[in-house]
């Protein structure tokens, strides 16, 4: 046990190095769902959720749990591995392929508590829960190297001009308090307030190598910093109703949540940091900003089943589906539905075997030539996981969560920072011009996610 | 009184009989009752011939009062002094007798039950006596009176009133029911649950199978309950658990079957009367061969039938693999799931890659010899960086059926292939005028005759006699030969397939009857073509000439291509601006067509068919000095560049059809018509088909237009076949609806497949990637089966020797397999492929040859768990191709081979199929090859996959899971990494240095995740 709980404790000590997606390093990554059993279906639980930390997707699914006391804790580890390449050509100038420049392999970790009490009177139950969870991250790492061309014929290693590193680190936390009624088993409600608290501090940075500073000694290095703290509260409403025994329904929803935020970019106060302009005028004057005081989440409707057939092993199947009000974020983006699927079968040793799979879609902005544009990128999931009861109440559930993605994104430090002749070995043959979204990096993501819980029932 | 006497008397002589058997046995199994009323129980089993009539009967001794017995699961019982029972089983079976009584409040320790089993008929009568002599004792069973038992923690309850004994049924008892029985009320929801979710109880042992219940717990229930046949499994879901593994080897067909499984699917499902079915309808069903068709009509034709399945294989010529693989497909006497409405909907995601010949489509540039060569490459300027197809959205299919038996039918399907919209996005009008759909009846109609009627109206398949004159789908599939595993369902089918391009929307009717068949079709839809700027204006309007048809890998708008080729132009010079190019519906299509057939003896048929097509644009192919400089972009420099590009292969291209030319002057149509014809002799069945496509004008006259001509003969045996085919198609034979034999599709080795980087439009390229016209070819095809022996046969072996028409390139191909079995469970089989392209001129550049060998070893586990190894080496002695790069002694060379090479290549592959239970199934793989400029095809569960190129691994599993009886969820991952040939660093934009040598080919690794799902509701 003291193994455990040292390694538990060292989890948490590192966490903060952990890191993830580069691509939401300011509008933050959304973390839904901290519950594994779910997570492995696919984190479809609106309806026939059955362990504490399923309340996160939907409140009521809080007025289905036993009777008396139980808490939960799980563990979320998030490895992300980011494969940044540039286009290339061939003699003819033609594009042939991406080729990878920089590959970058973080891993992120973040833990929630929670505890809930649930009492019988007559008809009805009443439950309550208090939890503490991660709501949004903005960890992030990223690194790449610039070289010389010089010496990298024949296998030569070209030497280090300067070191490039985004670092960004923080998160949103929820303290969240919920209730929920429950008739007969045959319906509950839920509700949530949640206290959302957190911050993150944004670094960018270039450090330019002892050879380069011996080549050009003018060279100074460059950071930039965002550092913002965040406030909001945050209401969630959702139903669970048993329509028969083998078929269940939920509905969940949350409002729009705007942050209070305050902060500064690079000593400006981000109330006046413009972030990207949305609105431009008939001659294509901006007109209309986001700044980076402008934070909001986006209100998300949230509807599912779930059925439990009769098979020879226990099975469960769930299935939901979410709408999200991404225009409520910025007007640029489009509305969006997401799918979650997930089944859940138990051998005949109750060993549970869960499977699932999800696709949602998220947006990022960027600007080309004066204008802002909003990218739509998709990402499906595919979830497996297990789990097995120990000590009588006690439950270990562990998911395993598989997902990739696609994007075009411009150059995270452009080339005309390095447009010095002294630096370079054959400058007459360098174009060492800004690559623009003619000619954008390809960026693939690969994201392991593994949960892991304890949860005890009395 | 003197009943009395005897009735004791009879109890002496049967104790007596008991005491010489010696079987009489005790249990101490004795449960306490209210009022001190105990009762004592047993149960036996007790084997039962079928259809035989029994009587049992049971009493007590004297200390009983009252002797119940019964037989669990029959819902049969008596209660009395002497309680008896008459029986008659249906099946052969173990039953269980349960016997149990009250003792009297004051009796003797120890007591007895007898049980007697009267097999003879007549002692079911009423009113007749027993006769001792007739009597079988069976068993005996002591009951013991002890002190009452309390059992821990679980509180016992009184469950029967003294007067009234009732049985629980485990498989209808209510919940509040189980709760009365002696266990606590988590056992008894337990028990609820175990039915409610995972099944009915088939005995009452099943109780064991719940965590809760331990062996005491069960002991003590089983004297209380009695188990019900019950099942909820309606007649469709048990029949789909009979055919299960035959569909799912339907859907491991899909694709090259595409659209034919629905069909063989319902087929199964809802079979039909073989003592009805016509001649071309069983010939239609898979891997059954003419000549079995023919044995089962000649049966019928002298006023037999067949009554089972048993007789149908004792019908004279049939093969064993013929009735084996008709058998789930027909009944004999009685109609399976009568009346019933049936509803299919599938889901299916897929976000694989695109190919990688496609992938090369797309990023292929589209700026050709710009004026400053110096300019640095832009990922926009082709067509993959201009719509961002690295984000390209996944392909998504949603498809419903319902039907109502064979009679009536309807479905449609909205397929969006990767990177078009779907459903939830994009223009909701277009994905209703991109999607398919049809209504249909058939029926057997009693008129004059038996007759045969089909209705479609919407999409509908139409194919007829060898696939020359129709058979509308998008997916080629070499040597289609019309036999085995390579049908072709002829007539008319309903089509919700993914074909777009070629698929027929409109109205079709086949009627058939004894030894006619006449079938009209309409259609009128609108196809995607290659549109060329004809008029000169400098863009590609509705007044320009078309091309071609063409199956676009991903279905641009036009929209999307014209501010495609509008950006493309702004950076080529003028003689390279964009013009040509394909367009989405550009094309609308009118078709009107038909196929009379005539059967003057069984098995023996000659048909016609003919279509007219109607065009709104004219198909013009601009004269050969014309189409080179069209097809091919051509730089400043080099004036006579296409000249040099365009080769003797690309005469395929210049041989399509115009509808305006000098020749045959101007008109809007395209017609095609031939004949077809079979006949049966014994185990022989030749056929064939010619079919002309006009040209001249002159639509009666045979043999002066472009022609094509396919003759085949097949023979078969018990242990053996033997097909022989034979094929000319003329170069000219532009039939879009051709979908005959034939050994490779059409434009293979034109431009359009090796010419990408210097195609006016990349785009172009897809004419031969999605060709689903056979190449034009003549040649001779051979192919066979024989079981030397139980244990040792050759599954498969062919040899196809054929010329190309447009180059005269002479080609040989043959493939054996064979097949070890040493013991069932066992299989060993060996493949080996060769293949010479250009085998009559050692001196051409252009020769190839490429041989592989296999060797699988598949082991057939218990539960149908299934384990295969294989492996795989080939060579190939690759023809020598032009390189892209100047210097083949540069640092880590060309890539490709300057002059003909041998190389080699090998693949190790294993795979393992695991039944967790019949619901449950996960299916593993891996494999490893080396490469070396070699590739391999491998078979995956049910697809195929392209093995790259040089070093690699893949490995990818798949769960299947039956959620309910008509609920099936099928999940695929597959992670794919291999070597390729890729440009590794970071270039920093430096511009082409050939005296410094900056290009840097190194092989690095791509890597591959794949998701696919399916989701199927049946019901």
């Amino acid at each position: 046990m003291k193994r455990y709980l040292f390694l538990m404790l060292v989890l948490m000590m590192i966490n903060n190095l952990f890191s993830y997606s580069i691509l939401e390093r300011v509008t933050g990554n959304y973390i839904g769902n901290v519950d594994p059993r779910s997570a492995a279906m696919g984190s479809a639980a609106a309806s026939g959720g059955n362990t504490l930390f399923d309340v996160v997707i939907n409140p009521a699914n809080l007025g289905f749990l036993p009777d008396g006391f139980g808490f939960q804790f799980s563990y979320d580890l998030m490895s992300d591995s980011d494969n940044r390449s540039l286009p290339m050509y061939n003699s003819f100038d033609a594009y042939v392929d991406d080729a990878t420049y920089a590959s970058n392999m973080n891993t992120f970790g973040k833990f929630t508590p929670g505890a809930f009490y649930k009492r019988n009177f007559d008809k009805f139950t009443i439950a309550a829960s208090v939890l503490y969870r991660p709501f949004i991250s903005f960890d992030s790492f990223y690194s790449e190297e610039v070289r010389n061309n010089k010496n990298s014929d024949f296998n030569g290693y070209p030497p280090i001009i300067a070191k490039n590193y985004i670092d960004s680190q923080g998160s949103i936390n929820a303290i969240s308090f919920l209730t929920a009624f429950t008739y007969e088993d045959i319906a509950s409600l839920g509700i949530e307030l949640s206290i959302l608290s957190g911050d993150s501090d944004l670094e960018r940075k270039i450090i330019w190598s002892d050879q380069a500073l011996e080549m050009l000694n003018t060279l100074t290095d460059t950071t930039n910093t965002l550092n913002r703290e965040f406030e909001a509260l945050q209401v969630k409403v959702g139903t669970n109703i048993n329509i028969n025994q083998r078929f269940s329904v939920g509905l969940s929803f949350s409002p729009k949540i705007e942050f209070d935020v305050k902060g500064d970019k690079d000593g400006v106060d981000v109330e006046d940091a413009v972030y990207v302009y949305t609105k431009f005028d008939s001659l294509n004057n901006p007109l209309d900003s986001l700044t980076y005081a402008d934070f909001s989440s986006p209100m998300k409707l949230r509807a599912g089943f779930c059925y439990k057939p009769r098979n020879v092993m226990r099975t469960f199947l769930n299935l939901d589906i979410e709408f999200v009000k991404w225009s409520d974020v910025n007007s640029l983006y489009e509305n969006e539905l997401n799918f979650y699927v997930g089944v859940e079968h138990r051998l005949k040793n109750m060993i549970p075997i869960r499977l699932g799979f999800n696709y949602q879609t998220c947006y990022s902005l960027h600007e080309h030539e004066g204008r802002t544009f909003a990218d739509k990128v998709t990402m499906p999931a595919f979830t497996a996981g297990t789990g097995f009861t120990f000590l009588e109440n006690f439950n270990f559930d562990i998911s395993f969560e598989f997902s990739n993605r696609q994007y075009e994104a411009l150059d995270l430090f452009p080339d005309s920072y390095y447009d010095h002749e002294e630096l370079w070995e054959y400058y007459q043959h360098l174009n060492l011009e800004d690559r623009g979204w003619e000619n954008p990096d390809t960026v693939k993501e690969t994201f392991i996610n593994i949960q892991s819980s304890i949860s005890f029932k009395w | 009184m003197i009943d009395a006497i005897k009735d004791v008397m009879k109890k002496l002589i049967l104790l007596l009989l008991i005491l010489i058997s010696n079987t009489a046995f005790t249990k101490e199994n004795v449960y306490l009752k209210k009022d001190g009323i105990f009762v004592n129980y047993d149960s036996l089993k007790i084997n039962l011939v079928k259809n035989k009539k029994y009587t049992f009967e049971g009493f007590g001794s004297i200390g009983i009062e009252r002797t119940h017995l019964s037989i669990i699961g029959e819902n049969i019982r008596d209660e009395g002094d002497k309680p008896k029972i008459v029986f008659k089983p249906k099946f052969i079976k173990t039953y269980e007798l349960n016997i149990k009584g009250f003792f009297k409040e004051k009796c003797i320790a120890s007591q007895k039950f007898y049980l007697f089993v009267k097999p003879e008929p007549g002692l079911e009568e009423p009113g007749k006596e027993l006769i001792e002599e007739e009597i079988t004792i069976i068993d005996t069973v002591k009951a013991v009176k002890e002190e009452p038992v309390v059992e821990e923690e679980i509180p016992i309850e009184p469950i029967f009133e003294e007067e009234v004994i009732t049985l629980i049924d485990l498989n209808t008892a209510s919940l509040e029911k189980l709760k009365s029985l002696p266990v606590s009320e988590k056992q008894a929801e337990d028990i609820f649950n175990y039915r409610f979710y995972i099944q009915f109880f088939k005995s009452i042992y099943d109780l064991r199978e719940i965590e809760s219940i331990d062996q005491k717990t069960m002991n003590r229930l089983k004297p209380l309950l009695i188990v019900s046949h019950y099942d909820d499994k309606d007649e469709a879901s048990q029949r789909r658990d009979e055919i299960a593994y035959l569909i799912e080897r339907l859907g491991s067909n899909e694709g090259l079957q595409e659209g034919m499984s629905d069909v063989w699917e319902d087929y199964l499902m809802t079979p039909r009367n073989i003592n009805k079915l016509p001649f071309s309808d069983i010939l239609n069903l898979p891997n059954t061969s003419p000549i079995d068709a023919a044995a089962i009509i000649n049966r019928r034709a002298v006023g037999d039938s067949i009554s089972s399945y048993r007789d149908l294989r004792q019908s004279p010529g049939i093969s064993y693999y013929g009735a084996k693989n008709i058998r789930y497909y027909v009944y004999y006497s009685e109609q399976i799931l009568a009346k019933k409405i049936f509803i299919d909907y599938q889901m299916k995601y897929n976000d694989s890659p695109y190919q990688d010949d496609a992938l090369e489509m797309f990023k292929e540039s589209m700026i050709r010899y710009e004026d400053d060569p110096g300019t640095p490459g832009i990922k926009r300027q082709s067509y993959w960086g201009f719509f961002n197809m690295e984000s390209d959205r996944t392909s998504i299919q949603n498809k419903l059926r319902i039907r109502y038996l064979n009679e009536w039918k309807a479905g449609c399907i909205s397929y969006s292939s990767k990177g078009e919209e779907n459903l939830l996005r994009g223009d909701n009008q277009d994905i209703l005028k991109d999607s398919k759909y049809y209504i249909g009846y058939e029926k057997e109609l009693d008129f004059l005759g038996r007759n045969y009627l089909k209705i479609y109206a919407g999409n509908y398949r139409a194919t007829f006699g060898e696939g020359l004159v129709m058979e509308n789908t998008d997916f080629y599939s070499p040597r289609k030969t019309g036999y085995g595993f390579n049908k072709r369902i002829t007539g008319i089918t309903p089509d919700i397939s993914r074909t777009q391009e070629y698929a027929l929307r409109g109205l079709a009717l086949d009627w058939k009857r004894d030894n006619l068949n006449a079938v009209f079709f309409f259609s009128k839809d609108n196809k995607d073509a290659v549109v060329y700027d004809s008029n000169d204006n400098g863009k590609l309007d509705k007044d320009d000439d078309i091309l071609s048809y063409i199956t676009m890998t991903r279905r641009f708008t036009d929209d999307e291509l014209e501010s495609a080729e509008e950006y493309f132009n702004s950076f080529s010079d003028n003689y390279n601006q964009v013009s040509i190019a394909p367009r989405k519906d550009a094309l609308e299509e009118q078709i009107i067509g038909g196929h009379f057939e005539y059967s003057p003896f069984i098995g023996t048929h000659i048909g016609i068919t003919g279509y007219e097509a109607v065009y709104n644009r004219d198909f013009v192919v601009p004269e050969t000095s014309e189409l080179k400089y069209l097809l091919i972009s051509v730089p400043l420099t080099d004036s006579i560049y296409a000249e040099k590009k365009w080769k003797i292969t690309d005469n395929e291209i210049s041989s399509l059809y115009s509808t305006r030319s000098d020749e045959v002057g101007d008109r809007d149509y395209r017609r095609v018509f031939g004949f077809d014809w079979r006949t049966v002799l014994n185990n022989t069945s030749i056929q064939g088909e010619y079919a002309e496509l006009e040209v001249d004008g002159n639509f009666g006259k045979l043999g002066d237009d472009p022609k094509a001509i396919i003759i085949s003969a097949y023979t078969q045996f018990d242990n053996l076949y033997l097909l022989s085919m034979y094929r000319n198609y003329d170069l000219e034979f532009d039939n879009p609806y051709h979908r005959s034999f034939s050994e490779s599709e059409r434009f293979d080795d034109t431009v359009f497949e090796k010419l990408t980087y210097a195609l006016n439009n990349t785009l172009l390229n897809d004419m031969y990637l999605n060709s689903a016209q056979p190449s034009a070819e003549e040649g001779i095809y051979f192919e066979t089966r024989y079981q030397f022996h139980q244990k040792l046969t050759l599954t498969k072996a062919y040899l196809d020797i054929w010329e190309r028409k447009s180059d005269a390139r002479r080609g040989i191909r043959c493939e054996a397999k064979l097949e070890f079995k040493p013991i069932h469970q066992l299989r060993i089989r060996l493949r080996h492929k060769h293949q010479v392209k250009r085998y009559d001129d050692d001196q051409d550049r252009n020769k190839s040859r490429a041989d592989e060998t296999e060797l699988k070893l598949i082991c057939y586990l218990s539960n149908f768990d299934r384990l295969q190894l294989g492996y795989v080496y080939a060579t190939v002695l690759q023809p020598p191709y032009l390189s892209i790069l100047s210097d083949p002694a540069q640092a880590s060379g060309p890539d490709m081979a300057q002059a003909s090479t041998l190389t080699n290549g090998d693949m190790i592959y294993v795979d393992y199929t695991h039944n967790f239970n019949e619901n449950l199934k996960v299916i593993g793989a891996f494999s490893f090859w080396q490469g070396h400029g070699v590739s391999f095809w491998d078979f995956e569960d049910i697809e195929l996959d392209f093995d790259q190129k040089d070093r690699g691994f893949k490995y990818w599993f798949n769960i299947h899971s039956r959620i309910s009886s008509n609920l099936f969820l099928s999940l695929k991952y597959k992670y794919k990494q291999f070597l390729t040939r890729e440009l590794e660093f970071r270039k920093f934009n430096v511009l082409p240095d050939p005296d410094e040598g900056e290009y840097y080919f190194q092989r690095v690794e791509r890597k591959e995740n794949i998701l696919r799902l399916q989701l199927d509701w049946k019901f």
